[in-house]
């Protein structure tokens, strides 16, 4: 059967609006489980390629969120053969396990995000430089302790300490938001 | 089941190991346990490793930025396909929401190591050294080791911070930000604009939060750190304690069985608070300034402490009167010049093309999200190690080579980036340091302040890669400085922005020296060299 151009426009239209408004939530999904920045970029960039030529397969009015990690676990699986074995963190059972819980907590990541700009704003200034230096593109935990001149060491240990501040400081706001409005 | 305090301090640790690449064998298994039975902790985990690809995200935005398309990284080549085959598929917006997340990626850039000078011996009484001899004046490279076998020694690190060795002591000159104290007793002042400056041995790190401290190793694996102004973070090494911070008045001993009260710390801080009498190197200096006060015409008047220097008077340079008129604007003292993308000036400099040390500072703003017309100063070199190209002050263009925004100086075989995003829209103060090096093995150096705190030391080397054609036409003429314009290239492309209180100086200035032309958009008055 021949498309419809009208149709197929209007599809695009909406294949590009749902990419747009949700790459971020499906790359936090595929970060979950594969957590290198590179690899999940590589496979965010393969999900949505799949996701394109399958678009016509999803049910307008579903969750595109839920859809779209599906798509991107099965990438997850089939690269998970091809990773060396030290980039597999778990076997498949725990894999697996992780998997559903990160796909059922996809809107509260969502929450979380949005809470954690305000978080990261009350961090003293060479506390937040520290935390977004680390997470730069092309740079990580050795430019971060450089940068703020802190060996490894002290540098690892603040990030840990930053992280569960981050942490406590989001869930918080998400509990109580009348404490942070 | 309920997680513990414990456990959720152990799951972070676990979950920060995971996403630094640092997980062990052993934390792997423990983790591995944990998610596979317990449902609290697989959700602790997902908010933890989902809080990481947040952090990802947010610090991409700081410097999200399309690459320069003269960038080749493999990478991008694969979006560029990735990009079109989605540009028929989809639209070109798409393609671009797509490319846009994928423009933040690294990109590998092949640096050639340098030498890099880090500090310099400012003062000193009755020093005696193990190896070799030191003057005030002499330049410490990265990673030297100075032994001290007797008296005193000053060494003023680039990043600002100033330590006081008293010997018999032995410092290692880690980096502009950072020493290593093997034994002796050390004394650091470090102003704010050195904030992040540490001091470590076996025993302790210290991490200066702008204070003065005081450490005294004794080589055979303890040190005792005490604070004399501020505070300090102290984070113990080799133990599983936690960082202590320290305050004024405050003193801890540092060994391998623990930490401790010091002993005799009263006598101490009082030794301590006795300022040593130094012979200090008082370096010369000579200067133009140009204040860009002018309210109308052509002519910028150059001056040093109050006298005028009308040969080196700068003009400017517009497409029509009405956008001379437009270069006037109000500055961050009284008035700055307004750069157009179009408008440049220039102002001859005697022997700027040489290879003589330069420092060059002023203050700069820079639209907010700017992403064409960078160029703030150049001026052309004959300088044969710089292959005769000139040295150019802007802000980076190339996200792959570093920090978009941040300030770079581009010279003949290489370039200097720094950390700040200068697109701002607000007043920014700039000072640079380049010196060509008279010798062919002498490194080239380059130091970028911005605000007055030192953003980079270290130069990327890129030797082999092709230049451009040479220099043509009036970019091509010597002992000129330009202001908002880049000299290489084919399109002609200039500046966007404001500048204002421009000083070039004939030598390296020290940072003190640098916050107080920030402060008070003063230097020394032209002096000879000594030692006082």
């Amino acid at each position: 059967m021949e498309k419809n151009p009208l149709h197929e426009t209007d599809s695009r239209k909406r294949l590009m609006m749902l990419m747009t408004r949700h790459q971020r939530q499906i790359f936090a999904y595929i970060y979950t489980l594969v957590p290198d920045r590179h690899d999940a970029e590589d496979l965010l960039q393969e999900t949505s390629l799949v996701i394109c030529e399958k678009f016509d397969d999803f049910t307008p009015g579903t969750d595109f969120v839920a859809w779209a990690c599906q798509i991107a676990w099965w990438r997850i699986r089939y690269s998970r053969q091809k990773f060396a074995r030290a980039k597999v963190v778990f076997d498949d059972e725990v894999f697996a396990a992780v998997a559903r819980t990160a796909g059922e907590m996809a809107i509260e990541l969502d929450e979380r995000h949005e809470a954690l700009a305000g978080c990261l704003k009350k961090l003293p200034a060479r506390d937040r430089e520290l935390v977004l230096t680390r997470y730069e593109p092309g740079s990580g935990v050795a430019e971060a302790a450089r940068r703020s001149g802190r060996s490894m060491e002290a540098a690892y240990k603040a990030l840990n300490r930053l992280r569960k501040l981050l942490h406590d400081c989001v869930t918080h706001q998400l509990t109580h938001p009348e404490a942070h409005a | 089941m309920n997680l513990t305090d414990r456990e959720v301090l152990e799951l972070n640790e676990l979950c920060g190991a995971v996403v630094d690449g640092t997980l062990t064998d052993a934390q792997r298994a423990r983790l591995a346990g944990w998610l596979g039975e317990s449902e609290e902790a697989r959700r602790f985990y997902v908010r933890a490793l989902g809080q990481s690809a947040s952090l990802h995200t947010y610090a991409s935005e700081l410097h999200a930025e399309a690459p320069d398309v003269s960038l080749p990284p493999v990478r991008f080549q694969n979006l560029q396909r990735l990009a079109l085959w989605w540009g028929t598929v989809l639209s070109a917006a798409a393609a671009l929401v797509l490319g846009l997340w994928f423009a933040n990626r690294p990109t590998t850039v092949q640096a050639a190591p340098a030498r890099e000078l880090v500090a310099r011996l400012t003062g000193s009484k009755n020093s005696q050294w193990a190896t070799g001899s030191f003057r005030p004046g002499d330049r410490i490279e990265k990673n030297q080791k100075l032994e001290l076998t007797a008296g005193l020694a000053e060494i003023t690190f680039d990043s600002g911070a100033r330590v006081v060795l008293e010997g018999p002591a032995s410092l290692d000159v880690n980096s502009a930000w950072d020493g290593t104290l093997r034994r002796g007793t050390l004394k650091a002042n470090v102003p704010p604009q050195a904030i992040g400056f540490r001091i470590s041995n076996s025993a302790v790190e210290v991490v200066d939060l702008g204070t003065e401290f005081s450490m005294i190793a004794d080589g055979k694996g303890a040190a005792e750190v005490l604070v004399l102004k501020g505070e300090v973070e102290a984070a113990p090494r080799g133990s599983d304690a936690g960082t202590i911070l320290l305050r004024e008045n405050e003193a801890r001993r540092f060994a391998a069985s623990g930490v401790s009260d010091v002993s005799d710390r009263q006598e101490k801080f009082q030794q301590l608070t006795q300022e040593p009498l130094l012979d200090r190197f008082a370096p010369a200096i000579n200067y133009v300034h140009w204040s860009f006060d002018e309210t109308t015409g052509d002519l910028l008047k150059a001056d040093a402490a109050g006298q005028r220097l009308a040969a080196n008077d700068a003009r400017l340079s517009a497409s029509a009167p009405a956008a001379l008129a437009a270069s006037h604007a109000t500055g961050h003292r009284a008035r700055a010049l307004h750069f157009d993308g179009q408008l440049f000036a220039r102002a001859n400099y005697p022997g700027v093309s040489g290879s003589s040390p330069r420092t060059v500072a002023f203050w700069v703003k820079v639209p907010d999200g700017a992403n064409t017309d960078a160029w703030m100063v150049s001026w052309g070199t004959n300088v044969k190690k710089l292959s005769s190209r000139p040295v150019q002050i802007s802000w980076n263009r190339r996200p792959g080579e570093g920090s978009f925004g941040a300030l770079r100086t581009d010279f003949g075989g290489g370039y200097a980036i720094g950390t700040h995003d200068l697109r701002d829209g607000q007043w920014h103060h700039v000072a640079v340091f380049f010196a060509a090096g008279d010798e062919a093995a002498a490194p080239v150096q380059v130091r970028q302040y911005v605000d007055g705190r030192l953003e980079s030391s270290a130069i990327t080397l890129t030797p082999g890669k092709s230049s451009n054609s040479p220099l043509t036409g009036d970019a091509a003429t010597l002992d000129v400085v330009w202001l908002g314009c880049r000299l290489t290239g084919k399109q002609p492309e200039r500046f966007r922005g404001e500048l204002d209180e421009l000083f070039i100086a004939d030598r390296g200035l020290e940072p003190n020296e640098i916050v107080s032309l920030m402060n008070d958009n003063r230097l020394p008055v032209p002096t000879l060299a000594a030692v006082r």
